[in-house]
């Protein structure tokens, strides 16, 4: 069995002392961090990033997944136990989750959400170990053509599955790839957009880019609209375990949702916000009690939590096989890896087997380790609740500066921040989501450089996007995507599947 | 007459408008170039074009499609949080780092109306020494401590 022998040499890397201690401190901080309301795991991971910069790479690509499932587990916790989601994977926990908080089943909502999880996480890891290695293979085939074909259609997903606003979501994928091409051109030596300033030879630095519009924005939306109070359902211990009856009803809908969530996460533009919307669209549709839905009904909580844990593991796959990041927070995971030297793609697989197979096995020992640390330390979350947003801003302000100021002592890489904390505020005033953004300034380059390849290939001739069988079948899912953006039912059906909100 | 229907849209769409301008205006010294031969100002000539177009197109849906007003710009949190950063970045290498974080702290707390003076500091100086113990000694980052290192 090849996939044991894998997972073998991933848990001797992962499983080093070390390694298991950053994995711990990565999901307690992102749990930390995740319970705050309003806070999803784009800031958390924006604000924790900095951290991980002076660990070796596997350590530092260890921590930040922990960061990542605590991040969004503890936005789980927050939903049910406030009606507060921290992100937008958690904004369908809320809706059935609260309401069993309300019945005096928080405990049994939060056993399922972790349980659900944790069942997810662990046939995601065995997902990605089986698809790794042939789609990896399958990477191998792609020539510059296809991959800039893919990035189309990664792009034109993110825009039809983010929210709000399909023009404007284009728009921020474009004003992001541009944003990517300041810098250096990397054929020519010339520098675009540089203004004569030095800081911005070897282009825009992610770190300030993602603090400023999502950490810093974040604070600024806090401070102008005050979250209103919250009070949060006490919950005892004793009351976590589910009832057999509840049990019964948990279950299939959790392997429903893994199996939604292991797929939507594959996809391009896919990911745990994705899932969870699904699987909550599915049990609703499947159940033989439909009225039982909007008063807390336990598949409502099981299967898209379920879904988003899956996905979000199973996102990783794109991102470690192709180089590709699928979704926004796969694009910060693909910003770290480069920042600490590592290019994403086929060649991390065989040049540093230790590195993929340890991440995909920390995946694994994050998921165990949020199921028994969240619960019994329940009760210090929902304390962290109580904390006045007066001492938790400047904190999280000062963490952003340092994080920025860490990675670049240059004065230069402030005024990048509030510049982009500025640009970020704008956006939020004309109702624009800064998400696509990060997606399209990380991919900026890679496109350019792969379409400027491809045409010089075929000198100049645009046919070989379509004479490649592999670029033609992804361009022909690009246009069906396009179309199905126009098309009014689509739309109709697209607005209200994001309604729910 | 013209009537804006979506004051957000309108708002969104200059802003593409100037953003895809600035691209062409600032990108205009660079070569074009062919399909062919891809010169630096290939790309970002037409990823510009594509958004002063989205920019047009959304200007149009704010005469066109109702929709939300703006919200009014608030000016005290974000002054007084860009104020803090610009502290951080350029007292930093003069001060060091315990006395910026615990200064940077107390401005950014007065991005809130009624201020605990006594309160703030308290807090800001033991942030700003967690902070110097998690970052200067646990994760081994260098920076000047005081103002004479």
């Amino acid at each position: 069995m090849e996939i044991l022998e894998h997972l073998a040499t991933g848990f001797a890397a992962a499983g080093t002392l070390q390694n298991l201690m950053f994995c711990l401190i990565g999901v307690v901080l992102g749990t930390l961090i995740g319970v705050l309301p309003g806070i999803g795991p784009i800031p958390t991971l924006a604000i924790l990033l900095p951290i991980t910069f002076g660990l070796d790479p596997l350590s530092s690509l260890i921590m930040l997944a922990g960061i990542y499932y605590g991040a969004q587990y503890g936005g789980s916790t927050t939903s049910i136990l406030v009606n507060m989601p921290g992100e937008a994977s958690s904004v369908v926990t809320c809706i059935e989750g609260h309401q069993m908080a309300k019945r005096g089943r928080a405990g049994s909502a939060l056993a399922v959400a972790a349980l659900g999880s944790f069942f997810a996480g662990c046939v995601g890891t065995v997902f990605i170990a089986a698809f790794g290695p042939p789609l990896s293979a399958l990477a191998q085939k792609f020539n510059s053509p296809d991959y800039f074909a893919l990035m189309l259609l990664g792009l034109v997903m993110a825009v039809v599955l983010a929210h709000g606003s399909v023009l404007k979501a284009t728009t921020m994928v474009l004003i992001g790839l541009l944003l990517g091409l300041v810098g250096t051109d990397t054929n020519t030596g010339l520098t675009r957009y540089t203004f004569g300033i030095g800081g911005l030879w070897e282009g825009i630095d992610f770190l300030p880019l993602v603090l400023g519009l999502f950490g810093i924005v974040e604070i600024i939306r806090n401070l102008e609209n005050p979250p209103g109070e919250r009070t949060a359902i006490s919950t005892r211990l004793r009351d976590l375990w589910p009832t057999k009856q509840e049990f019964r009803e948990a279950w299939p809908a959790a392997l429903r949702g893994t199996g939604l969530g292991s797929i939507l996460g594959i996809l391009p533009g896919g990911g745990a916000v994705l899932a969870s919307f699904a699987s909550y669209t599915l049990e609703k549709k499947i159940t033989r009690q439909p009225q039982r839905f909007g008063h807390g009904a336990i598949e409502g909580v099981a299967g898209p939590e379920a879904a988003n844990n899956a996905a979000a593991q199973t996102s990783f796959i794109p991102l470690l096989t192709l180089g590709i990041p699928s979704n926004p927070i796969m694009a910060i995971m693909m910003g770290a890896m480069i920042i600490q030297g590592i290019q994403p793609g086929a060649a991390v697989m065989t040049a540093r087997p230790d590195l993929f197979w340890g991440m995909v096995a920390s995946m694994w020992i994050g998921n165990l380790m949020l199921v028994i640390i969240n619960l019994p330390m329940l009760g210090i979350w929902v304390k962290l609740l109580s904390v006045p947003y007066r001492f938790l801003y400047p904190a999280i302000l000062l963490f952003c500066a340092i994080g920025v100021y860490s990675t670049s002592t240059e004065p230069f890489m402030m005024v990048l921040m509030i510049i982009f904390s500025i640009f970020g505020y704008i956006l939020l005033k004309f109702g624009c989501e800064p998400a696509p953004l990060v997606l399209g300034f990380i991919l900026g380059p890679l496109m350019e450089e792969n379409l400027r390849r491809s045409l010089v290939l075929s000198r100049g001739d645009p046919m070989i996007f379509l004479e490649r069988p592999i670029s033609a079948a992804l361009l022909v899912a690009t246009v069906l995507m396009i179309a199905l953006i126009i098309l009014p039912q689509f739309r109709k059906t697209r607005e209200e599947a994001f309604q729910e909100e | 007459m013209l009537r804006v229907r979506s004051p957000q849209d309108l708002g969104a769409g200059i802003l593409f408008l100037l953003i895809g301008i600035a691209g062409i205006y600032f990108g205009r010294e660079l070569t074009f170039g062919s399909a062919r031969n891809m010169g630096p100002g290939y790309f970002p000539s037409i990823i510009s074009g594509l958004i002063i177009v989205a920019g047009l197109v959304t200007v149009g849906k704010s005469l066109a499609v109702d929709g939300p007003p703006v919200e009014r710009f608030q000016f005290r949190p974000i002054f007084m949080l860009m104020l803090a950063l610009a502290i951080f970045g350029f007292l930093i290498s003069q001060i060091g780092v315990i006395i910026t974080a615990a200064l940077m702290m107390v401005v950014a707390a007065y991005a809130r109306p009624g201020v605990n003076l006594l309160e703030t500091i308290v807090f800001a100086v033991c942030v700003s020494a967690f902070v110097v113990l998690l970052f200067v000694y646990g994760l081994g980052q260098p920076m000047p401590l005081w103002w004479n290192s």
